[in-house]
């Protein structure tokens, strides 16, 4: 049987003794293959790698991406979160629902179409969005999901989705990672990146001592561009390479925080960059083995990377004996299902063992217990792009870029209420807020005046306009009151309802919260039912000091980062657009 | 009491906690108790109720290499801290108790908060941590969320999702030590459930323990609910007879009536847990065909009184064992107490037994606490000579003698002899056949004095588990009718006999110290609640 050999091929990927860490990949395949995930596929899947089915169903019930019960044969997702929500998502959604002519959830009469929302799908910058089955569809316009529908029932095929081209570099921006896809016709092929240059670092690297790379990533002083900003070299360093334990690199490629879109362009158009930059991370801590967790719905991206990866093997950058070092290093993909909290790098961790991502209580750290139990480092997409440079170029160089304890350069995303949404990269420290929104971006669409912007991704606070001349840089934003975050810059201006703004975002997280411990799970839907009220007219006086009180009560007080980043937004939204909440708890009599 | 220490100060007194605990059991050394929900001494660490949340400090070098003090500006979970040389520790300030007041809030707002109807009311953690860390109004207006009531997890359990707090003690415990991996949660955030795989219910010897593991209402035992409001009930220390490991329990009873027995921790013996067939082994306690009165039968059965009853047995054992040497055999109960026991011998060797055996009671053992040996004193019943070497290896010569007719008189304490090899055809041969027990048998049946007993919850005495751990039971009920302890018969019996007199248990106790070397110098004070290891191979 084809379909099984396919998975006994996957289940090698992971140690033989931790075959459960294949269950989601399995189940992807038994969804692709039947359309859905009842008890047969349940029972067979638990039988396959011999584990209870309980450990199989409450995955099935953990991730958005596996069902039940069938769908459609084309199943519709269109993105709600903040940003699509500003580009008018819910019209998309209404259209949907009006062309189907059934309830969400549900599949029409004759099989074709079933839709659903989902939250983000970290393509802020060209909302409305939406994904019918593997395909994604950017900038939608009237008439694009009638037409779309339309060719479906017509031919009963998809019509290919338009992929724009990478947009020419601003003259603000200081293209590293993002200059080979920036030239005109360029694949992301192996051929294409040698010729841009790549993998001539991946040599070098693999003639220096590991210890040197470490400590000339250390001294570049790289921090994290995941969202939390941790210097690289110093968590390489924490790596227990005496465990006697194998060491394992995880590249986090799970981007789904609201207004991060970054790290989908490194993977869709120069996945070699993140390959080299894998292949000469293990080899600087002493991995051989490096999963990349790539989130569910970057499909095309996992087969980018796969096909990537295989270029790699037939050149001998990846496999055995690379490039006749000696040096072992074999990349898997690792598909994810839909849980934001897998980007939380022990959610993560847990996900890849096959079980629901319950973020770890740490101590201990991934470096000393991680993956399987053993010392592991977990990377951002960007941050391991960023590798190949520093070691092509040096610690000094990399620190001549930027500004000090933020050097080098950084992708922001900015989406929202901007002319030009999109994905920049600057030298940090180099701009303002305000140069990037009206300079680079041209300033707000509407014309009005901005009101608030959320610097890092929807879990960071947000600034009031009299910040926006911090500049884009750790510190400086810190400075300001808000975060550096994931570099998702989200503009929201004075045609923004902000207390539909912060119930968008207390949705995310109410919806993404793992469950695990009590404040997440209780507190973020508390907040979403909250602010439901006070946008739906139901508000009640002393709903703002309720929900600046269950804010707080979670703030602090949970396992994983989830906490603050459902907190932390609500709290600044109500610090400084105060009066907005407090007409809404009038029920907007006031 | 070798165990390496650390000194820390838990708010500001100096305490010496073993290397390794946590901030939770340390505290519990000067009697602090930090609230949780989600630790369990005997389960990993989850880490996930946030109840336990306390302020911490940690010594670290300042000026001059002088430690100081660093307060964390976040609160730790207190469970998942180990201590640490020098630490400080603050478990009750305004900012804790604030924390925590948040986290009852939160743990409340889905709750249904049906304690009026709910089992677990008067034993609920989170009802008596609400007194402490409850607000007296709600700020929730809100539907709660709605969740599966009333599943049935197995026959023995019933699962109300509604109340869970999703502290996953009990998916812990199903797979960590009955080594069943049969619980887990489904769906997320607020709307995560607690359930099992269709058709995968837990299905082990110690699926209960999840009912007293849970600090809620949402697992209830379907033998105990709705029985009894627990604030009734009265509880006793004792042991469970159900096999030779003597798992320490409590007998909750009312009005002379069990409702339940759940396990009393003893790190010695069962730890923390115990069997469900042992937890559920007590109706036989209040069964209505509980022998009530003493029954002389020589043409037909009559009622008579203990005294005239003692009298006439004392007289025709006596009768027999002057007619000639070994016509009389002694069967006894290894489930008996090891005072009964030292009587049962005593009485044999007043009439000059030869032949006495105990009947060996084997199953099946496992690896967690329950013993092949489904006696609950089968180490009582060698110390004290009742027992032959092996266990029940005379039953046969017995079973030849009364065959052959040598032996014409049996008594027999707490066994069904018919169903262990002397059959119905030969105890009709016997022209006198004693039994003392607690229900009808085929033996009662066919005796000619029936001598009613008293169950493990009605009386006082002493079990010696598998690894010679000696531990009391405690009376919890009375006996029914006129039934009684069988020490306090046999007792009697060796009154009429010349005997020694006995007025207490605690007296068979005291002279079997003295007459049992194993049992020498020790005393009911010095066994307590959770007894002592005896010095024995």
């Amino acid at each position: 049987m084809e379909l099984e050999q396919r998975m006994d091929v996957l289940i090698r990927h992971y140690p033989a003794d931790h075959r459960r860490a294949a269950v989601l990949w399995l189940l992807h395949l038994l969804q692709d293959q039947y359309g859905f995930l009842g008890s047969d596929q349940v029972e067979w899947t638990a039988a396959k790698l011999g584990i209870p089915e309980i450990n199989v169903w409450e995955l099935i019930r953990f991730y958005p991406m596996f069902s039940e019960t069938p769908r459609g044969r084309f199943h519709i997702k269109v993105c709600r979160s903040v940003s699509c929500e500003q580009c008018g998502c819910g019209r998309i959604f209404n259209q949907l629902e009006s062309l189907l002519n059934v309830p969400p959830g549900t599949v029409t009469a004759d099989g074709l179409f079933s839709y659903s929302s989902i939250e983000c799908l970290a393509v802020c910058g060209s909302g409305p969005v939406m994904m019918i089955n593997d395909e994604l569809y950017e900038n939608l316009a009237t008439g694009d999901v009638e037409r779309i529908l339309a060719k479906i029932r017509e031919t009963g095929e998809l019509e290919p989705p338009v992929l724009a081209p990478v947009p020419p570099a601003h003259p603000a921006e200081h293209r590293i990672l993002l200059s080979a896809m920036s030239v005109p016709g360029y694949t992301g092929s192996i051929d294409d990146y040698v010729a841009a240059g790549g993998y001539t670092t991946l040599p070098k690297a693999l003639g220096m001592p590991p210890e040197e790379i470490v400590n000339e990533v250390a001294s570049s002083k790289l921090r994290g561009r995941g969202g939390a900003g941790f210097p690289t070299g110093m968590k390489w360093k924490f790596v227990d390479g005496k465990s006697g334990n194998p060491v394992y690199l995880i590249c986090n490629a799970d981007e789904s925080e609201p207004g991060t879109f970054k790290d989908r362009q490194l993977i869709y158009r120069d996945p070699h960059l993140l390959v080299e930059g894998i292949v000469m991370s293990c080899y600087a801590i002493g991995a051989h083995t490096a999963y990349i967790y790539i989130r569910g719905e970057f499909v095309a991206g996992a087969k980018i990377l796969e096909r990537a990866i295989g270029e790699a093997r037939t050149r001998n950058m990846v496999g055995t004996n690379i490039l006749g070092t000696g040096f072992d290093c074999e990349i898997f993909i690792h598909r994810g299902a839909g849980a934001y909290i897998c980007g939380e790098e022990t959610g993560l961790i847990e996900s890849l063992e096959g079980k629901r991502a319950y973020p770890r209580i740490k101590p201990p750290f991934p470096a000393v217990k991680g993956l399987f139990n053993c010392p592991t480092v977990v990377n951002n997409v960007e941050t391991l792009c960023t590798i190949p440079f520093i070691i092509r170029n040096g610690s000094e160089w990399f620190k001549s870029l930027g500004t000090l304890n933020s050097f080098g350069t950084r992708i922001f995303s900015v989406s929202g209420a901007v002319k030009r949404p999109g994905y920049y990269e600057v030298e940090m420290g180099k701009l303002t807020l305000r140069q990037l929104i009206e300079d680079v971006c041209g300033g707000t669409r509407s014309g009005r005046p901005v009101k608030a912007v959320i610097p890092g991704g929807s879990s960071m606070p947000m600034l009031p306009p009299d910040k926006l001349d911090a500049a884009l840089d750790f510190d400086s934003i810190l400075a300001a009151g808000s975060l550096g975050g994931s570099g998702g810059v989200i503009v929201l201006d004075e045609s923004d309802d902000i207390v539909e703004r912060a119930l968008g975002i207390a949705r995310f997280y109410a919806h993404e919260s793992c469950g695990q411990c009590t404040p997440c799970r209780e507190g973020t839907l508390w907040m979403e039912k909250i602010l439901h009220r006070l946008h739906t007219g139901q508000g009640r006086p002393g709903d703002v000091d309720l929900l600046t009180d269950v804010a707080n009560n979670i703030d602090g007080m949970t396992i994983c980062a989830l906490g603050e980043a459902a907190a932390w937004p609500i709290k600044a939204f109500l610090r400084h657009c105060r009066p907005d909440f407090e007409r809404a708890a009038a029920g907007g009599r006031s | 009491m070798s165990k390496p220490c650390v000194t820390l100060t838990i708010n500001d007194q100096v305490v010496e906690a073993p290397v390794g605990i946590n901030l939770i059991e340390a505290a519990k050394l000067i009697g602090v108790e930090i609230p949780h929900f989600c630790y369990h001494p005997e389960l990993c660490i989850a880490g996930n109720c946030r109840m336990c949340v306390v302020e911490v400090a940690m010594p670290r070098k300042g000026l001059n290499d002088s430690l100081v003090l660093e307060w964390s500006p976040k609160l730790t979970i207190a469970c998942n801290t180990a201590v640490v040389e020098g630490m400080a520790v603050r478990t009750h300030t305004p900012r804790v108790i604030e924390a925590r007041r948040g986290v009852m809030e939160f743990l409340l707002i889905n709750h249904p908060l049906d304690c009026p109807i709910c089992d677990q009311a008067g034993e609920c953690r989170l009802q008596e941590l609400a007194m402490d860390y409850g607000r007296a109004n709600s700020r929730f207006v809100e539907q709660k969320e709605k969740k599966p009531k009333k599943t049935p997890l197995g026959p023995k359990i019933i699962l109300d999702d509604e109340r869970c707090i999703l502290c996953s003690r009990c998916v812990r415990f199903m797979r960590d030590v009955a080594g069943q991996d049969c619980l887990g949660f489904v769906d997320r955030g607020s709307h995560s459930c607690l359930t099992c795989y269709p058709g995968r219910e837990p299905a082990t010897n110690y699926d209960l323990n999840i009912v007293d593991l849970c600090p809620v209402g949402a697992l209830t035992s379907v033998d105990f609910r709705f029985k009894q409001r627990v604030w009734f009930l009265k509880q006793t220390r004792s042991i469970c007879p159900h096999c030779a490991m003597g798992c320490n329990i409590v007998i909750s009873s009312r009005e002379d009536v069990v409702y339940r027995q759940t396990p009393r921790d003893n790190p010695e013996v069962n730890g923390r847990w115990m069997c469900d067939a042992g937890r559920l082994n007590y109706r036989f306690i209040n069964d209505p065909r509980r022998l009530k009165t003493p029954m002389a039968r020589t043409s037909d059965a009559k009622a008579v009184g203990w005294s005239e009853i003692s009298e006439l047995v004392a007289g025709r054992l006596q009768s027999i064992r002057e007619s000639g040497m070994g016509q009389i055999a002694f069967v006894g109960s290894a489930s008996a107490t090891t005072e009964e026991l030292f009587l049962f011998r005593q009485l044999a060797s007043t009439l000059d037994v030869a032949l006495m055996d105990v009947v060996p009671r084997a199953g099946q053992a496992d690896s967690l606490l329950v013993k092949a040996d489904r006696h609950a004193n089968t180490r009582g019943a060698q110390l004290t000579g009742v027992a032959a070497t092996p266990p029940g290896s005379v039953m046969a010569a017995i079973a030849e003698g009364i065959r052959v007719g040598r032996i014409r008189a049996l008594v027999v304490m707490g066994e069904d002899v018919a169903t262990a090899g002397i059959g119905r055809d030969l105890l009709a041969k016997l022209d006198c056949l004693v039994v003392l027990d607690l229900l009808p048998s085929s033996t009662t049946e066919a005796a000619h004095y029936i001598l009613p007993g008293a169950s493990f919850a009605e009386k006082t005495g002493t079990f010696i588990n598998a690894s010679g751990h000696i531990q009391c039971i405690q009376p919890a009920v009375a006996s029914p009718g006129s039934a009684r302890p069988e020490w306090q018969t046999l007792a009697s019996l060796l009154a009429h006999l010349n005997g020694p007199v006995y007025g207490s248990v605690d007296k068979v106790f005291e002279v079997m110290t003295r007459a049992l070397a194993p049992l020498a110098g020790f005393t009911v004070e010095n066994i307590g609640t959770t007894g002592v290891r005896l010095n024995v191979e």
